[in-house]
């Protein structure tokens, strides 16, 4: 699977020098927890809900500063036609919990641990059910059939 | 996807009891209709940048013949 298959919930963009209080007021009616800052085409920034519990209203500061003020850069990134390989592989090495899918360099989505592990307990609770069932209701062996003559 | 202006986009909710959300296209930023978009939500009027993904729908957008 590509990570773009897996790439399940919109990407919502915002400009550097937006301030915090739209920043917080776009999360809230997308119901994203981050938001990805664009300069243009460039990808130069990412915020969170947490960023915004932490750099702004836990120091006092006004919530008319530059998202780019309080945003996290440079951000980790994973190719859209990537092996899912490459997304474990980046939770594996860097302390996010989201990832930019950029496709030739450019943002086209996110991709976030709690979508994956959803995804895959979902997918673990497929394997489970005829191996439950199996426990549940017994194996039925299948009659020899009748010969005939 | 494809979008023109005047469409809006729902977005499905992500959790249970989650509402939908829902936002309105004001310009188109990818070749042939495809996106990103630029939107402006319906509650607040506040405006971003669109990538939509599995989670999100197209309403177009249909004039009134009056």
């Amino acid at each position: 699977m590509h990570t773009i298959e897996a790439t399940r919930r919109s990407g919502i963009a915002v400009a550097p020098d937006c301030t915090v209080a739209h920043a917080a007021a776009v999360m809230e009616q997308a119901g994203v927890g981050s938001l990805v800052i664009l300069d243009g085409d460039e990808l130069v920034g990412i915020v969170t809900d947490r960023d915004l519990v932490r750099r702004v209203l836990a120091q006092g500061r006004p919530a008319d500063v530059r998202v780019d003020s309080v945003m996290s850069a440079p951000v980790v990134t994973v190719d859209a036609d990537a092996d899912m390989r490459a997304v474990f592989d980046a939770f594996r090495t860097h302390a996010v919990r989201r990832l930019a899918v950029v496709r030739d360099a450019k943002f086209v989505g996110m991709t976030s641990i709690d979508d994956l592990l959803v995804q895959r307990v979902s997918e673990l609770n497929d394997l489970c059910r005829p191996v439950t069932a199996e426990i549940l209701f017994g194996h039925h062996e299948t009659p020899v059939p009748a010969t005939i003559g | 996807m494809r979008a023109s202006v005047g469409d809006r986009i729902v977005i499905d909710g992500h959790h249970v009891g989650e509402p939908k959300r829902d936002c309105e296209v004001l310009d188109v930023r990818g070749p042939d209709g495809g996106p990103p978009y630029l939107v402006r939500w319906a509650e607040n009027g506040h405006e971003a940048l669109f990538f939509p993904s599995s989670d999100a729908h197209v309403h177009h957008y249909e004039p009134s013949a009056h």
